[in-house]
């Protein structure tokens, strides 16, 4: 479709651009004390945008702008996904970020990249977008400007970052001139055409998944995420865990549906283009990812390290699953991050709001928790048993998914692998639950909690208890959004 | 001899010296030259492979997008170094190292 | 042997010897002076393959932006006057083990050759097709990146606003 065209499938995206140059014009015309009106001025920028993409929902499959892109019901889904968790971030950072109006500018422009990162059809936008949602995500890293920790966090992400997009640039460079086409189905056609050395495609594949790897943490290039984690403002914590990675997740489906294998007739396998044992290497690094980060998070005493180490075991199992290839795997992870938005933001709110309280990050600090925040208490210790796995809640759901995927395809030692360290992740986890309610600690006042921490805290809490017993409206709306554009 | 793996090979130096600059530098601003090699490689790459094969002029209109990219990459690392540096007066990154494994 | 290779010998050889002394120079400063040889050697190379467009704009962007801006940090962060400033290192060893391991597999594939007939195309021109695929084919990343240059400038201006303007 030409440009022109295309414009009427793009008025998401075209209204968020819109809305972000708003925001800056209208932040500055306000003063100081009104510049939280920014936030909200975002707020409702991401909620129209969202209004828009639903009306795309089942939309069918094209390519727009002359192939760059691409619209799907599964770049649909991913686009309201990552929309919904900036939108809820917004709220998140307003008690923390009052008047830092340019945050509001940049988390809609990551918004922008995420979007575009979930309907890439080009080795150019793949760069772009990824590049976009790094480059700001760099810079809310370091937000806190007078925080030494929140510096070196950007500092870090920033030299990971670039050397990994550079490397995963120069993986394409040889996929291009293997093919010489950078269009993702012009490439796969001309990989299925022709029989080409599955050495250099192996290198290729390699070089890349480095820069993809980076951006769901995936071992070994998570070495930037624990400081980062620990470093940023909580808010930005907890907004780098959901949304990059779901859109991170979303690349690496179409570079999988493209380059790495082709989509069988019946749209239920997906079938390798060439020898290169992606699957095998992608196994691999799952079980690599999931151990390392249920190993590390065991040796935490700082919660945020422990919860960026558990977001890299989380990232391993959803690596689990995409390696065996069906689109029943697709769907899982779909299903799952969903679920894992909403547990994993309520575990950071948790955090961020009783930080003060508690005058630490320790994890001991929570000691008795219980007795003096009951209700903050029961919800991080439902948060933490959901993000274990354990029935009735919603993470058990998203991870029977899952593991259901992966057995239905008969990876089963891969499946026992992913369980072992769902038994691993359970002690770290259930260790938090029992400091809180098991242990007295010396303060036992009670934790005031505003009205607003408490409805945010059910918006996290009550979707992560629903979705365990009536999943069902999710799923099939996963299940309607496998639908790829395929050339 | 001005054929198409003369120029590979330049680049493929080029870019494993980025590399070993990366690993071997302790400078923040000297891993960040070396990445400038890595897509100065990139960029020379995809150019190379436009002239040598049948393919349109993409390859020297990504090199230009990556360009503007790397730009733009330098722009937020020199504020994110200057940020520090005004802190605390230095920018070997071993030695910023706040936060304990 | 032509005056064109020659020339090519030359810019070539400049290019490959100033990247080993920016990764090997013991001081951050000729490190940076090395890079410039290295990105105008790049400039060199590009013309040879036809890219007049993308030669003058690695010369305006790299050398003219970003070698400044490299520059620019190098000066504010180091006392250059100060002949004990010697910048620290990581060992050598396991750095080149690195170099060494990806200049073996990026060989291997140049070694392999795979890339199939290669055309001898004649130098032509670029700069008019690079001004109309802009704006036809690659009008969206066009666009995309210039939201993201906005971006990038008020997130670099945020961090690098002096903080007693703000308190």
């Amino acid at each position: 479709m030409n440009n022109l065209e295309s414009l009427q499938f793009f008025i998401p995206e075209l209204f968020l651009t819109a809305g972000l140059l708003v925001t800056i014009i209208v932040e500055l015309l306000l003063k100081k004390e009104q510049k939280v009106f920014t936030a909200y001025l975002a707020a409702t920028v991401l909620l129209i945008t969202i209004f828009f993409l639903i009306r795309q929902y089942a939309i069918e499959p094209a390519a727009l702008f002359g192939g760059m892109v691409v619209i799907d019901p599964m770049a649909v889904f991913f686009k309201i996904l990552t929309a919904v968790s900036t939108l809820i971030i917004v709220f998140f950072s307003i008690p923390s970020f009052r008047v830092k109006a340019e945050y509001y500018v940049l988390l809609l422009a990551t918004t922008l990249g995420m979007m575009l990162m979930a309907q890439v059809n080009d080795l150019l936008m793949i760069i772009l977008a990824m590049e976009l949602v790094g480059l700001v995500s760099y810079v809310l890293a370091g937000y806190r400007r007078s925080d030494p920790k929140s510096g070196e966090a950007s500092l870090k992400y920033i030299l990971f970052g670039a050397a990994s997009t550079g490397i995963m640039a120069f993986g394409f460079s040889y996929i291009y001139g293997l093919t010489g086409q950078t269009n993702l189905f012009e490439i796969q056609q001309a990989l299925q055409s022709t029989q080409h050395n599955p050495v250099i495609l192996f290198v290729a594949f390699v070089l890349i998944i480095a820069g993809l790897g980076y951006k769901i943490a995936m071992v070994p290039f998570h070495f930037w995420l624990p400081d980062v984690y620990e470093g940023a403002p909580t808010p930005v914590t907890a907004f780098f865990s959901v949304g990059p990675k779901a859109a991170g997740m979303a690349v690496l489906i179409r570079f999988i549906i493209s380059i790495v294998a082709g989509v069988s007739a019946d749209g239920q396998t997906f079938t390798a283009n060439a020898p290169i044992h992606a699957q095998e290497l992608l196994a691999v690094l799952a079980v690599l990812t999931m151990t390392l980060g249920n190993l590390s998070a065991l040796q935490q005493k700082n919660i945020k390290r422990m919860m960026a180490y558990s977001s890299i075991a989380h990232a391993g199992y959803m690596l689990m699953a995409l390696a065996v290839f069906t689109s029943q795997s697709v769907e899982a992870v779909m299903f799952y991050l969903v679920v894992y938005m909403f547990m994993n933001f309520g575990a950071f709110w948790v955090i961020h709001r009783m930080t003060p309280h508690l005058g630490s990050e320790e994890i001991t600090a929570y000691t008795g928790l219980g007795y003096r925040a009951p209700l903050v208490a029961v919800a991080m210790g439902v948060f933490m048993f959901s993000l274990t796995g354990l029935p009735p809640l919603a993470g058990f759901i998203g991870k029977f998914y899952l593991f259901a995927a992966v057995i239905k395809a008969e990876w089963y030692i891969l499946a026992v692998l992913g369980v072992l360290n769902s038994v691993v992740s359970l002690y770290y986890y259930a260790y938090v639950t029992k400091v809180m309610f098991l242990n007295r600690g010396d303060d036992e006042s009670a934790v005031s909690i505003s009205s607003y921490d408490t409805a945010l805290l059910l918006v996290f809490l009550i979707p992560t208890l629903v979705l365990g017993v009536y999943w069902v409206p999710v799923i099939s709306w996963a299940t309607q959004s496998l639908h790829f554009f395929l050339g | 001899m001005i054929q198409l793996n003369t120029f590979l090979i330049i680049s493929a130096i080029v870019f494993s010296t980025g590399i070993f600059t990366i690993l071997y530098k302790k400078n923040v601003i000297g891993i960040l030259m070396g990445v400038e090699l890595i897509l100065n490689s990139v960029n020379l790459n995809f150019i190379s492979f436009a002239k040598y094969s049948d393919a349109q002029i993409n390859g020297q209109m990504i090199a230009i997008f990556i360009m503007i990219l790397a730009a733009a990459e330098a722009a937020i690392a020199l504020a994110i170094i200057l940020n520090i540096y005004r802190d605390r007066a230095m920018v070997d990154v071993t030695l910023i190292d706040e936060m304990k494994n | 042997m032509e005056i064109n290779e020659m020339l090519f010998l030359a810019i070539a050889l400049t290019t490959v010897l100033s990247a080993l002394i920016v990764a090997l120079s013991k001081k951050i400063i000729y490190s940076a002076f090395a890079l410039l040889l290295t990105l105008i050697g790049f400039a060199g190379l590009f013309i040879y393959l036809s890219a007049d467009f993308l030669s003058m704009a690695q010369i305006m962007i790299y050398v003219g932006g970003i070698l400044i801006l490299i520059l620019f940090g190098v000066l504010m962060t180091q006392r250059i006057y100060d002949p004990s400033q010697i910048t620290a290192h990581n060992s050598i060893w396991v750095s080149l083990a690195g170099g060494i391991a990806m200049a073996a597999i990026t060989g291997a594939v140049v070694w392999l050759n795979p890339w199939g007939k290669t055309l001898a195309k004649d130098f032509e021109y670029s700069t008019s097709r690079i001004g109309s695929e802009l704006l036809t084919k690659y009008l969206l990343p066009f666009e995309v990146i210039s939201v993201l240059l906005l971006a990038v400038l008020i997130g670099a201006v945020y961090l690098g606003r002096s903080r007693e303007v703000h308190k």
